[in-house]
């Protein structure tokens, strides 16, 4: 198995610095539901990441934790993370994204 | 080319690809987007073999998002990790032979500019240090010496990444490489004082920890081969491979390679901030107001 990112929705829509992004090698893998997190209170939406093209760099844990300063990514097992956001199941909005959360390792 | 490029063939469009559907109704053709609205429209680079973490990769994906018009833009490229990834962009990708690429480049925006002369079509060569500064040195000269209407950006890794750690003339003094087990024996080549003295209009040195600063050179590059001349960008894109450097430390390598050796810098002709002032968003370039002379 492998690592993939996983950001907490918790810490990131507490927030809105939307900086991970900008450094992930990777296109199209990092993106913004400006709505996730507002039925918690939450103001800000928060990043979440399209699992299956990670590649597990960590580039983003080391941008949360030292540019951004708010540890919100951890580098889980694809197999151990729970339901995730995948690219068939990424919708493009106006000015923002939404994911249909699916399990990316089914068996 | 045009803004018609990316289109549905009528009727056919529920049968595409999921990401050829996203890039034809999210995608950036005909919009202004900018690296800070990544995250929330569809990118043009896919998926591509350049390894995990690499800082090439993220300059090319930088790089693709700052290009002014990505509809009406050509790449060219040659051997070399870069071209792994910018050839699954979206756009028009030219592959030279190994160290062509500025020759094939001079053909292809001449050709542009004859067939399409009332739209601008951008034309940027994507090269790593060793098809550039060592196997290509001749034709990246003399193309900048012709005044060759396009910019040329050195993904400057300082070695041979794709072979597998041989020494370019990029490479620092002493450093040893898997296939330079004595260390190199001679300075860094000065690519960007050639770059001056053959007459490019816009020089510029960058490293992608920074992208709004990559977004920024990347357009007044493009928009500044368009209307007065060359260009050259010489971007650092450390080679993880190679240098041994962890993933999670490329970013820290990049500030740490900034801080020493790879400082921001920018040098534009007159005749190319003449250009830029004239452009939205330019007007820094303005000439200053001569200070008005008081008698005393
Ligand atoms: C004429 C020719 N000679 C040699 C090669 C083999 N070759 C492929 S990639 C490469 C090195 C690339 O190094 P560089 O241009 O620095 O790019 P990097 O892979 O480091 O990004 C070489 C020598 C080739 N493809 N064609
Ligand atoms: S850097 Fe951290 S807090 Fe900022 S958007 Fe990314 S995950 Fe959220
Ligand atoms: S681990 Fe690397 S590839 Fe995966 S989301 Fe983070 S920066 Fe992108
Ligand atoms: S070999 Fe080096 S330059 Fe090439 S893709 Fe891998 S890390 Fe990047």
């Amino acid at each position: 198995m492998y690592l993939v990112a996983n950001i907490s929705v918790d810490i990131c829509a507490a927030t809105s610095c939307k900086l991970c992004t900008q450094f992930c090698p990777e296109a199209n893998t990092i993106l913004y539901n400006d709505e996730a997190g507002k039925e918690k209170g939450l103001r800000y939406g928060s990043a979440y990441v399209s699992v299956d093209r990670c590649k597990g760099c960590a580039q983003c844990v080391w941008v949360c934790d030292n540019m951004a300063k708010h540890n919100a990514i951890k580098m889980e097992m694809i197999d151990l993370i729970g339901d995730q956001a995948l690219t068939e199941n990424i919708h493009y909005g106006e000015k923002s994204t939404t994911a249909t959360l699916a399990n990316p390792f089914p068996g | 080319m045009s803004l018609d490029y990316v289109k549905f063939t009528p009727g056919f469009d529920k049968w595409m690809p999921k990401e050829y559907r996203d890039m034809v109704e999210h995608g950036p053709f005909g919009k202004k987007t900018t690296v800070s609205q990544v995250g929330s429209f569809k990118e043009i680079l896919e998926e591509h073999p350049m390894c995990a973490g690499c800082a090439m990769t993220l300059f090319i994906r930088l790089a693709i998002i700052a290009f002014p018009n990505p509809e009406d833009t050509i790449t060219v490229g040659t051997a070399g990790c870069g071209r792994l990834a910018i050839s699954q962009a979206a756009i028009p990708f030219v592959y030279g032979n190994y160290g062509d690429q500025n020759g094939v480049a001079s053909g292809l925006s001449r050709g542009l500019r004859l067939r399409f002369g009332d739209r601008p079509k951008d034309v940027v060569v994507l090269a790593g240090d060793g098809g550039m500064a060592d196997i290509g040195f001749a034709q990246t000269l003399h193309s900048w010496f012709r005044k060759e209407k396009f910019t040329t950006i050195m993904l400057d890794n300082e070695v041979y990444g794709n072979t597998g750690g041989q020494e370019s003339g990029m490479t620092n003094k002493g450093q040893v490489l898997k296939m330079a087990p004595l260390g190199k024996k001679f300075e860094k080549m000065d690519m960007l004082g050639m770059a001056k003295i053959a007459g490019c209009a816009y020089v510029a040195t960058v490293v992608p920890n920074n992208p709004r600063r990559v977004e920024s050179v990347i357009k007044k590059a493009v928009l500044i081969a368009r209307e007065v001349g060359p260009t050259y960008i010489q971007a650092y894109t450390s080679c993880n491979i190679e240098y041994a450097i962890p993933t999670d430390k490329v970013l820290e390598d990049c500030k740490e390679v900034e801080d020493d050796r790879y400082k921001f810098t920018e040098y534009l002709t007159d005749e190319a901030k003449e250009t830029l002032s004239g452009l939205y968003g330019y007007k820094e370039y303005l000439p200053k107001p001569v200070p008005a002379i008081t008698k005393n």
